[in-house]
C-alpha cells in the first residue's frame, strides 16, 4: 500500500480540498465509527467554513510581573488558543513597543517543555528524586490534614510558614499571603533580600521612598547613575538618558565595575566598593564650601541642616575621601561643581549599593547631597531610589480575616504593629516573623512550635537565600515542605510536594511598577497547560478542603475566578490616579498615573514634615542621626566578590531557558589583569573561587572592568549546573532595613574570596 | 513484508496498550497497563511509577520528553508548529480533542490514541476513508519523532530499568512493523 503525500497536504493546507473531503467524511459515517479514547468523533464537524485553524490573531493584555525596574506592558497575540508572539505595547510611552531579550522569550518560557505540569510529590523523601504524580485533590488533602494535624496539636499554626518573595509581583499574587492570613496565625519569612536598606534611608530622610518619573530624565541637565547599570538591567530607561545626552546633558556612572551604561555615559567614575557615601559627603562639602548650595531650599525644607554642615566641616576631610574613595581629588571636585551647577541634575542609585554593611548610609548621604544642591522636589531632579506611590490597590486577595479563636504569637517583646496590645492587659496575637535573609538558621532555630510546614511560592530559596548547606539542613528536619512554582528549581529538588502554577499569560492579574507610573491589566491569554492552577486557585483548592475537614478553619473564598478577584483589586483612588473610570479601560493599553513631582510641595513624611539631613529615628534605630560616613565590612579573605544580576537573567527566572543559554551558556569569574597574573591564570582557564562558605569552580575571563583586589560573578542560575553564587556569600546584614521592612538587608557585596588556578 | 505485519487483534492490542502506558495518570492506571503487556519482568507498582516519572514525566528534566515538538522543532518547547500540524491533521480526520491547548496534541499516548482509532476503523470497521491521513500521519510524522524518543530513552537508561526497557522494546518493534506496511509512492 501506498499514500500521496501531495495529496495530503493538499487536503491538509488547501482549503477546498479540505472542505469536500470533510464533507465526504461527514457523510461516510466515519464519525459513528470511531471507537473514542483520548480523542473523540467531532460530532460538530463544520464543513461549511474552510480550514482556518483560526487564522487570526486574539489579542490580549498583559504585563511582565517579575522583579524588573521596567514592568513592560505587553501585548499578546493568540491564534487557535496558542501563544504567537508578544510584544511590548506601544501605548506605554515607558515600555514604547519592545521588550528585552527575557520579555521576548515568553513564548517560550509559557511553552517550556520543562514547566512543572503536575502537583507531585517526592515519595522517596527530599532530595531522592523519586516522584509520584497525585491528584491536586490529594495534595490538597495531605497540606489540609497537615495544616489541621499542626493545629491541633502545636494549639496555633505558627508551625506552618510561609518564604514568598518577587517571582511574581502581580498584586493577586498577594493572595497567596492571604491563604497563610486566612488560616489563622502563622510563621512569615519576612523582609527583604533587595532593597530594604534604601527604603529604610530614603524614609529617615524623606519619610517616603517616592522618586521622580523616570521619563522625565530626558530633560535633566545632569544625571548621575550612582551604582545602577540600567543598560542591562532597565533597558526601559536608557531612552531617556541617551534623549538627555543628546540635549547637552552630562551623564556620569560612578560605579566600582566598567558596565555597559558606564560604557554610555559621559564620563566614567571608577570608586572603591562600599566608599561611595563618604564621595556624597565630601562632594556636599564642595559644594556648599563654594556656595553653589540651594540655602533657601534648604531653609525652608530641611532639618538638622546646621548638624550636618557642622559634621562636613568637622569630619569630612578631602583628601580622605580622595584616598578612601580611589578618585582624584580634582576629579571629585569637577564633579561636585558641576552636578551642582547644572538644573535640574539627579541621582539615581542602584540597589547593589545599599547591600553593603554601611548600604543605608551611604544612601542617605547620597539623598542629603541631592538636597544639598536644591534638587528635591523638582521636575528631572530627585534622589531616585524607587517608589510604591501607585500600588495602592485593595488588596482584596491579600486582606482574609483569621479564623475564629485563632491563637498566634505572643513572644518575649509582646505583639507588634496593629495587634499591639489591648487594654495593656492581654496581648493581641500576632504572626511569627522570621527574617527572610537568614531563611536557613531562622527555621532551624525557630521554636515553640518548630516550624514543621513550609510553604514556598514566588521564591527560589536555594538561589536566591544564603548557606545553602544550612538551608538543606533546615528543608530535611521539616515535616513537610510544599514548593508552587512554574519550573523545576533547586528548591523544587528539596520539596515533598511540588505544585504546578501559571504564568501571567494564563491568569488575571494587575501590575504596576516600582520605578514608573504606569498601570497594565494582565488579561489570561491562553489555557492553563497541563494540571497548571494559578496561585488563588490553589488557595481556594486549600480553603474547601480544610472546611471540609474542619468548618471554619479557613476564611480564604472557597472557589476564586482570577479575573474576578482581579477587579476586587481596584478601587476609585486607583482610578483617579490614573484617570480611568474602569479596568475595563486599561483592555485598550496601558495607562499612566497623572504627573505629580515627589515632594514639590515640600511635604516630607518625617516627623518633622521636613527633609531630615538630622534624623532622630535613625538615631534611635541605627545610632546615628546624621547621613554620617560609616566604615564598610573588613575583608575577611583576600579579594571582595560582588555579585550583580545580569541582563540575561532576573535571579532564577529566565536563565533556566534554553534560549538564554545560546546568549550565555556559562558563568564565569571575573578577574582583574594585575590579580590574574599574580594568580597566574588567563582567560578561559578554571579556576575554584572559595572561601568559609564553600567553593565553585568555573571559567576565568581577565578584565580590566573590575578593579584590582575584586572578583565579580553574575548571579546566575543555569539549567544543567549547580553554580549559584550565593553559595559563597553568608548572610552578614546590611545596616538598615528593620525600620520599614522587618529585617535588614543582606550585606551580600562585603563577601570576600580567594581563588586559585585548577 | 506480509509477514511482518502482526495479526489484526494483536495489532489492535499492542497499539492499545501502548497508548493506556503512554497516557496513564497514576501508578494503578500504569501498572494496569504494564500488566498488559505480559512481560516477564514484572514491577512494584510504586517503583513502575517512578521510573515511568523520570522517563517521561518529570517534575525534574525527564530522559525523553513525550511530546514531537521536541524532536522535531525544539528540544526544549512543547506546541510548536509540528504539534499544530498534528492538531490539523486530526481536525482534518474528524476528531474532537477535549484537551485542546492543555496537553500538546503531539503527546505520545494522544498520537497512539489517534492511530489507534484509525486503525480500528480500518481493521474492525472496514472503513477505509481516512486510510490515506493514517499512512500520511505515521511516515511523516509518527515515524521520524518516535524512534527518537526511543532512541533517547534507551541512551539516557540506567542499569536495572527493564521495565522501560521492554516498552521501549514493544513500541520501537511495533513501529518497525508499522513501518514495513506502507510508503509514499513519491
Ligand atoms: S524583564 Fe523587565 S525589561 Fe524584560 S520584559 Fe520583563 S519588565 Fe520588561
Amino acid at each position: 500500500m501506498s499514500y500521496s503525500k501531495a495529496k495530503v497536504e493538499e487536503i491538509l493546507n488547501n482549503t477546498i480540498s479540505r472542505r469536500s473531503f470533510l464533507k465526504g467524511l461527514a457523510a461516510s459515517g466515519v464519525l459513528s465509527a470511531l471507537p473514542g479514547g483520548v480523542l473523540e468523533a467531532n460530532e460538530d464537524l463544520n464543513t461549511k467554513i474552510p480550514y482556518s485553524g483560526e487564522k487570526s490573531y486574539q489579542t490580549f493584555r498583559n504585563a511582565c510581573p517579575r522583579n524588573c525596574y521596567d514592568t513592560c506592558s505587553i501585548k499578546t497575540y493568540v491564534k487557535d488558543g496558542v501563544m504567537q508572539f508578544i510584544e511590548g505595547a506601544t501605548e506605554s510611552t515607558y515600555t514604547r513597543g519592545g521588550c528585552c531579550v527575557k520579555g521576548n522569550s515568553y513564548v517560550k518560557r509559557v511553552y517550556s517543555a520543562r514547566r512543572l505540569k503536575y502537583p507531585m510529590m517526592q515519595v522517596g523523601g527530599k532530595g531522592s528524586g523519586t516522584w509520584k504524580r497525585i491528584s491536586w485533590d490529594q495534595a490538597i488533602d495531605i497540606i489540609a490534614k497537615k495544616l489541621l494535624e499542626m493545629k491541633k496539636e502545636d494549639g496555633t499554626l505558627l508551625g506552618a510558614a510561609l518564604t514568598k518573595y518577587s517571582g511574581n509581583f502581580g498584586i493577586t499574587h498577594y493572595g497567596i499571603e492571604g491563604m497563610f492570613n486566612s488560616i489563622g496565625y502563622t510563621t512569615r519569612l519576612a523582609g527583604t533580600p533587595c532593597w530594604p536598606a534604601g527604603i529604610d534611608a530614603q524614609n529617615l530622610d524623606m519619610g517616603d521612598m517616592w522618586c521622580n518619573d523616570p521619563e522625565e530624565m530626558k530633560d535633566s541637565k545632569f544625571i548621575i547613575l550612582w551604582g545602577v547599570n540600567p543598560a542591562a538591567n532597565s533597558i526601559h530607561s536608557m531612552k531617556y538618558i541617551y534623549e538627555a545626552k543628546r540635549k547637552g546633558a552630562k551623564v556620569v556612572v560612578i560605579d566600582p565595575i566598567f558596565t555597559e551604561t558606564a560604557s554610555k555615559s559621559s564620563q566614567y567614575v571608577q570608586i572603591k566598593t562600599g566608599t561611595d557615601g563618604l564621595l556624597a559627603l565630601g562632594m556636599a562639602k564642595i559644594i556648599i564650601d563654594a556656595k553653589l548650595h540651594d540655602q533657601k531650599w534648604l531653609d525652608a525644607n530641611t532639618k538638622g541642616y546646621k548638624e550636618y554642615k557642622a559634621y562636613l566641616d568637622k569630619e569630612v576631610k578631602l583628601d580622605d575621601v580622595s584616598n578612601v574613595t580611589g578618585i582624584p581629588l580634582a576629579m571629585i571636585k569637577e564633579l561636585a561643581l558641576s552636578f551642582a551647577k547644572a538644573k535640574p541634575a539627579t541621582i539615581w542609585m542602584g540597589y547593589g549599593m545599599q547591600r553593603h554593611t554601611n548600604g543605608g548610609s551611604m544612601i542617605r548621604a547620597i539623598d542629603a547631597l541631592v538636597a544639598v544642591s536644591g534638587n528635591i522636589g523638582k521636575y528631572a531632579g530627585g534622589a531616585r531610589y524607587g517608589h510604591l506611590n501607585t500600588w495602592g490597590f485593595n488588596y482584596a486577595a491579600l486582606s482574609q480575616a483569621k479564623p475564629e479563636g485563632s491563637v498566634g504569637y505572643s513572644g518575649p517583646e509582646g505583639a507588634k504593629g496593629e495587634f499591639a496590645q489591648v487594654g495593656g492587659e492581654k496581648a493581641a496575637y500576632t504572626d511569627r516573623f522570621l527574617n527572610i535573609n537568614k531563611t536557613a538558621r531562622e527555621l532551624m532555630s525557630a521554636k515553640e512550635p518548630k516550624v514543621r510546614l513550609l510553604w514556598v511560592a514566588c521564591k527560589n530559596v536555594f538561589a536566591q537565600d544564603f548557606d545553602r548547606n544550612q538551608l538543606i539542613r533546615a528543608f530535611q528536619q521539616l515535616d513537610l515542605v510544599v514548593v508552587a512554582d512554574q519550573f523545576f528549581n533547586e528548591t523544587a529538588k528539596w520539596a515533598d510536594i511540588v505544585l504546578p502554577v501559571t504564568t501571567q499569560f494564563e491568569e488575571y492579574d494587575v501590575n504596576v511598577s516600582y520605578w514608573h507610573y504606569w498601570l497594565s491589566i494582565n488579561e489570561q491569554a491562553i489555557k492553563p497547560l497541563f494540571e497548571i492552577k494559578s496561585d488563588l486557585e490553589i488557595a481556594a483548592m486549600l480553603s474547601k478542603r480544610m472546611n471540609q475537614l474542619q468548618a471554619g478553619s479557613c476564611t480564604f473564598p472557597q472557589s476564586v475566578d482570577t479575573k474576578e478577584m482581579t477587579i476586587k483589586e481596584f478601587n476609585p483612588a486607583i482610578y483617579e490616579q490614573f484617570g480611568i473610570q474602569s479596568w475595563e479601560e486599561l483592555k485598550k493599553g496601558p495607562v499612566k498615573a497623572k504627573a505629580v513631582i515627589p515632594f514639590a510641595d515640600g511635604k516630607f513624611k518625617t516627623p518633622s514634615g521636613k527633609f531630615e539631613l538630622y534624623s532622630d529615628k535613625a538615631q534611635e534605630l541605627f545610632g546615628s542621626a546624621l547621613p554620617k560616613y560609616l566604615e564598610v565590612r573588613q575583608p575577611y579573605d583576600k579579594f571582595r566578590m560582588t555579585s550583580p544580576h545580569s541582563r540575561w537573567s532576573l535571579h532564577s527566572q529566565f536563565q533556566n531557558l534554553e534560549w538564554m543559554e545560546d546568549f550565555h551558556p556559562e558563568p564565569f569569574v571575573y578577574i582583574n589583569p594585575d590579580d590574574a597574573e599574580a594568580k597566574m591564570v588567563s582567560s578561559d582557564d578554571m579556576v575554584a573561587v572559595f572561601n568559609r562558605q564553600g567553593v565553585l569552580r568555573l571559567r576565568a575571563k581577565v578584565t580590566d572592568n573590575v578593579q584590582k583586589g575584586t572578583v565579580l560573578m553574575y548571579e546566575q542560575h543555569y539549567h544543567n549546573s549547580i553554580y549559584n553564587v550565593n553559595e559563597l556569600v553568608d548572610d552578614t546584614s546590611s545596616d538598615m532595613g528593620a525600620f520599614k521592612t522587618g529585617a535588614p538587608g543582606v550585606a551580600l557585596h562585603d563577601t570576600f574570596v580567594n581563588f586559585k588556578k585548577l | 513484508m506480509q509477514s511482518n505485519v502482526l495479526p489484526r487483534s494483536q495489532r489492535l492490542e499492542t497499539l492499545k496498550r501502548l497508548r493506556d502506558f503512554f497516557n496513564a495518570h497514576n501508578s494503578q492506571t500504569l501498572k494496569q497497563a504494564y500488566d498488559a503487556f505480559s512481560l516477564e519482568h514484572s514491577i512494584d507498582e510504586d517503583e513502575l511509577e517512578a521510573l515511568f516519572n523520570r522517563y517521561f514525566v518529570g517534575p525534574m528534566e525527564p530522559v525523553a520528553d513525550p511530546f514531537a515538538s521536541v524532536y522535531l522543532d525544539d528540544p526544549q518547547s512543547v506546541m510548536t508548529q509540528s504539534t499544530l500540524h498534528v492538531r490539523s491533521l486530526y481536525e482534518t480526520m474528524g476528531f474532537f480533542y477535549p484537551l485542546k491547548n492543555i496537553v500538546p496534541e503531539d503527546h505520545i499516548g494522544v498520537e497512539l490514541d489517534a492511530y489507534y482509532q484509525l486503525i480500528y476503523l480500518e481493521e474492525v470497521k472496514n472503513v477505509a476513508y481516512l486510510s490515506e491521513l493514517r499512512y500520511y500521519f505515521f511516515h511523516e510524522h509518527i515515524a521520524v519523532w518516535m524512534p527518537q524518543l526511543i532512541e533517547r530513552a534507551m541512551h539516557g537508561r540506567s542499569e536495572g530499568d527493564n521495565a522501560i526497557l521492554f516498552i521501549l522494546n514493544e513500541l520501537k518493534s511495533f513501529l518497525i512493523r508499522e513501518t514495513t506496511t506502507t510508503r509514499s509512492h513519491e
